[in-house]
C-alpha cells in the first residue's frame, strides 16, 4: 500500500474544497450514522449489546496467541491451509506465488482493507496477473485507481458522470447513462465474465472462528459469496486480531457488527467457511488458504497501553460519526483505513514519526469512542501516541518534536507551577497579544498560532484577569 | 453549607474573566460563598494533550497542592474539569502517593451547571428573556461527564427563553486547543458547520457552557456574523437576572 500520511494537510485542503462544492460529504456520513441509530434499537437493549461485544472483543486480544493456534488447529482440520505471513511482502509472495504455480490469470475479490494494507493488487499485476474487485464501489474504485474514500462506500465521493464515463472506458458498456440501475447491469455483465474465468478468489474476513475453524464474511452484494465460491481456489485474508473464540460469540458480533455498519439487523450475505468443498457438496472450492497477516500487530500486542487498538471490528460507526472524517473524507489519511479507526491503528502499523497527522489531527471530541461496539477509547489513544512521540518510543518508531514546541512547553512547565511566574508571563505576553487588538478583540497575530485569526477573532487579554478582581468580588459580598 | 473552591481554568482568568465572576454570582444566589485560591494557574490540559505529560505533570502537582484539600472544587469548564478527573490519574499510575491524592480529588470536582442542578439542587435563578436560545453540547461535558440535562434545566429555569433544537447540536464545533491553529482548514470548516446549524436554528442567541468552545464558536461569528450572539450560559443567566449583579 501507497502510504500517504505525510500529505495529511494538503488531502484534507482539497477534499474539504470538494466538499464544499459537492454535498456527498456532508450527506453520507450523516445518512449512515442515521441508519445505524434507526437500526441499533431493534436490539432488546442496546448498550448492553455494545458492552458484551466490547467484552468479548477484550477477551480476544487478551488471550489472541491461544486463540489463533486453536483457530489454526481446527482450520486445519477442516482441510484448510493456513498460512502465517509476518508482513505485507510474506503474504504477498505467497498469495502470488500460489497464483502463479496454479498458472491462474484471472483473480476475483471481495472488498477487502486487509488486501489494501496489502498492495495485493499492485503485487498481481506486477506478475502478469488480473486481480478484479467485484464489490461495485470498491470495482468504481480500482477502475478510476483510486484509493477507498470509505470503509463501507468506498467510491462514494465519485459522481455518477465520472462513474458512467469510466464504465464507457473501461467496462465495456455501450450507451452513456446515469441510470443507476443500468450502471449497476452495466458492472453485472463485465463482471459476470470475470467471475466465470477467475480461477482464485481473494476475500477478506470479518470474523474467524476459534472453536470451528470457521471464516465468516459479510456483505450485501453477494459479490464476496461469489467470488468464495465459484473459482476452484479461495484465498481469505485475515489480520491476527479478527479471531474470536466460540460461533455463539461470532453470531453475537454480528448482532453487533451490521447494525453498527449498515443499520441492518443481518446483512444481505452472510457466509461462512468451514474448509473447502468437501466430496457431497455442492459448491465451494477445492482449495482454501487462509493467510493469517501480522503485520505489526503481535507489536501491539506486546504493549498493553496501546493493544486495545486490535479490538477494532471495522463496523466503521467511527468514521461516520467522526466531524473530522465528514469534513476531509477518505483519502487524506493515506491509507486503506480511515477516520478513527485509521487513526488509531495505522501510526502502530507504519511508525509513529511518519503518522504525525493521524493522530493529531483530531478535537478529542470523543464521539467515535461513544458509538464503538467494540470499547475503543480512541482519543486516549491518540494521547498516549502523542505521550510517546514526545517522550520518544523506538517500539513504534517516533521521530522527533520541532524544537520551537518543546522550548514552549519547557517555559510553559516552569511557569504552571509557580503563580509568581504565570502571572508575571500573562503580564508579559499581555502587550504583544493586545498588539492590534481593535473594539475589544484581536483579529490577526504572526506566528503559530496565526491560522486561528484567518476567519476568527479572539477577545482581547482582559486588561484586569479574574484573579485581580476577586478581591474587589470577594468584597462585593451579600 | 458547602466548602467549595472556585477552578477558574486559564483562558477564563485572561480571555473571560466575566465567565468566572457569573459563576461567582450565580453560587451566591444559590447559597454558596466560594472560596477562590489566588495561586492557582493551569490545569495541565494543553501540555497532556500536546503529549508533555512531564510539564502536564508539574501543573497537576501544582493544582493538587493547591486543591487537595477543597470539599468541592468546581469549574465552569468541564473539558478543564475532566483533565483533572481522568487525565491527573493517568498521569500518576507509577507515584501511588500522587495517584492517591489524584483519585481523592478527582471524585470532588464538578462542572458548573453539574453542580447546580445536580448538588444544589437549583435550577431557577430568576432570570427573564424574551427571545429564542438553542444550546451547543460541548464533546467533554456531554461524552465524559454525561452533562445535557443540567444546561437545559438551567435554560427552562428562564422565563420566557423559547429553547429551540439545532441540528447536529452534540457534534463539535472544531475547537479541540491547538488543534484549532494547527489544523486551521479543518477547523474553521466546522466551525462554520456549527455557525450555519445555529443560524438555521432560528435562535436569537447560541447557548453553551464550555469556554473553549465559546472562544471558537464566537470568535468565528465575531468575524462572519457579528450580530450573531454566542455565550456561555452562566453569563445569559446573570445578565438576564432582574436584580443587580451581587
Amino acid at each position: 500500500m501507497k502510504i500517504r500520511t505525510e500529505q495529511f494537510n494538503e488531502l484534507a485542503a482539497v477534499e474539504i474544497d470538494k466538499a464544499r462544492a459537492r454535498p456527498f460529504l456532508k450527506m453520507v456520513p450523516e445518512f449512515m450514522y442515521r441508519i445505524r441509530n434507526a437500526g441499533m434499537p431493534t436490539l432488546p437493549d442496546p448498550p448492553a449489546a455494545q458492552k458484551y461485544a466490547a467484552a468479548v472483543r477484550a477477551e480476544v486480544v487478551s488471550r489472541l496467541p491461544d486463540l489463533l493456534e486453536e483457530f489454526e488447529r481446527n482450520a486445519t482440520a477442516n482441510g484448510a491451509k493456513v498460512i502465517w505471513a509476518r508482513d505485507a511482502k510474506e503474504a504477498n509472495d505467497f498469495i502470488v506465488g500460489l497464483a502463479k504455480e496454479r498458472g491462474v490469470k484471472t483473480v476475483i475479490k471481495g472488498k477487502s482493507m486487509i488486501s489494501e494494507e496489502l498492495g495485493l493488487n499492485d503485487a498481481f499485476k506486477a506478475n502478469g496477473i488480473e486481480p478484479w474487485e467485484t464489490d461495485l464501489g470498491e470495482f468504481i474504485a480500482q477502475q478510476m485507481d483510486l484509493p477507498p474514500f470509505h470503509i463501507i462506500a468506498p467510491a462514494m465521493n465519485i459522481t455518477v458522470e465520472e462513474v458512467r464515463d469510466c464504465f464507457m472506458d473501461k467496462a465495456g458498456m455501450k450507451t452513456p447513462t446515469v441510470d443507476p440501475v443500468e450502471l449497476g447491469y452495466a458492472a453485472r455483465v463485465f463482471l459476470r465474465d470475470k467471475f466465470h474465468r477467475a480461477e482464485m478468489g481473494v476475500a477478506g474476513v470479518n470474523i474467524a472462528v476459534a472453536e470451528t475453524g470457521t471464516v465468516i464474511n459479510v456483505e450485501n452484494e453477494g459479490n464476496i459469496r461469489f467470488s468464495k465460491s465459484a473459482p476452484r481456489i479461495l484465498v481469505s485474508v485475515m489480520s491476527m486480531e479478527k479471531c474470536i473464540p466460540t460461533m455463539q460469540d461470532a453470531v453475537d458480533m454480528l448482532r453487533v457488527l451490521i447494525r453498527n455498519c449498515t443499520g441492518q439487523r443481518i446483512s444481505a450475505y452472510v457466509s461462512m467457511e468451514s474448509g473447502p468443498r468437501k466430496q457431497d457438496e455442492l459448491d465451494g472450492p477445492d482449495e482454501l488458504y487462509i493467510v493469517i497477516l501480522d503485520n505489526g500487530r503481535s507489536q501491539i500486542y506486546q504493549d498493553e497501553g496501546v493493544r486495545e487498538v486490535l479490538r477494532c471490528i471495522r463496523c466503521a460507526a467511527c468514521v461516520n460519526i467522526c466531524p473530522v472524517y465528514r469534513q476531509i473524507g477518505g483519502y487524506a489519511y493515506g491509507g486503506a483505513y480511515s477516520g478513527p479507526m485509521g487513526q488509531t491503528l495505522m501510526p502502530l502499523l507504519f511508525g509513529l514519526d511518519r503518522t504525525k497527522d493521524l493522530y493529531r489531527a483530531c478535537t478529542l471530541c470523543g464521539a467515535c469512542a461513544s458509538v464503538c461496539p467494540a470499547g475503543i477509547d480512541h482519543p486516549k489513544l491518540f494521547l498516549t501516541y502523542k505521550a510517546k512521540d514526545v517522550q520518544g518510543d523506538p517500539q513504534f518508531r517516533t521521530g522527533k518534536r520541532p524544537a520551537r514546541e518543546a522550548i514552549a512547553f519547557k517555559l510553559w512547565g516552569m511557569g504552571v507551577a509557580s503563580s509568581r511566574l504565570w502571572n508575571l508571563g500573562a503580564r508579559l505576553f499581555r502587550p504583544f497579544f493586545n498588539w492590534n487588538a481593535h473594539d475589544g478583540k484581536v483579529s490577526s497575530m504572526p506566528g503559530p498560532l496565526g491560522a486561528w485569526f484567518r476567519k476568527r477573532d479572539l477577545p482581547k487579554m482582559a486588561a484586569k484577569p479574574f484573579r485581580d478582581r476577586w478581591e474587589d468580588i470577594k468584597r462585593r459580598k451579600p | 453549607m458547602h466548602d467549595v473552591s472556585l477552578f477558574v481554568p486559564c483562558a477564563v482568568d485572561l480571555f473571560l474573566p466575566e465567565i468566572a465572576e457569573s459563576t461567582v454570582t450565580l453560587l451566591r444566589r444559590a447559597g454558596v460563598d466560594p472560596v477562590y485560591h489566588k495561586g492557582q494557574t493551569c490545569c495541565g490540559q494543553p501540555a497532556f494533550n500536546n503529549g508533555y505529560r512531564k510539564e502536564a505533570k508539574r501543573a497537576a502537582k501544582h493544582f493538587i497542592e493547591l486543591f487537595g484539600d477543597d470539599e468541592v472544587v468546581m469549574s465552569p469548564s468541564g473539558s478543564c474539569a475532566c483533565t483533572i478527573k481522568f487525565h491527573y490519574p493517568e498521569l500518576f499510575q507509577d507515584e501511588p502517593e500522587w495517584f492517591r491524592r489524584a483519585t481523592e480529588l478527582a471524585a470532588r470536582v464538578y462542572e458548573l451547571t453539574q453542580y447546580l442542578v445536580d448538588v444544589l439542587k437549583v435550577d431557577d435563578f430568576g432570570a427573564a428573556f424574551d427571545g429564542r436560545v438553542t444550546f451547543h453540547e460541548s464533546c467533554h461535558n456531554l461524552r465524559k461527564l454525561g452533562i445535557s440535562a443540567q444546561p437545559r434545566k438551567l435554560i427552562a429555569g428562564v422565563k420566557g427563553a423559547e429553547l429551540v433544537p439545532m441540528n447536529q447540536e452534540e457534534f463539535c464545533c472544531g475547537f479541540g486547543g491547538t488543534f484549532a491553529a494547527s489544523y486551521a482548514d479543518i477547523s474553521e470548516s466546522m466551525a462554520q458547520d456549527k455557525v450555519e446549524n445555529y443560524l438555521a436554528s432560528g435562535a436569537d442567541v447560541l447557548l453553551l457552557s464550555e469556554p473553549g468552545c465559546l472562544l471558537n464558536i464566537g470568535g468565528y461569528l465575531s468575524r462572519a456574523h457579528p450580530h450573531k450572539k454566542a455565550m456561555h450560559l452562566a453569563n445569559f443567566l446573570t445578565e438576564n437576572m432582574k436584580e443587580a449583579r451581587s
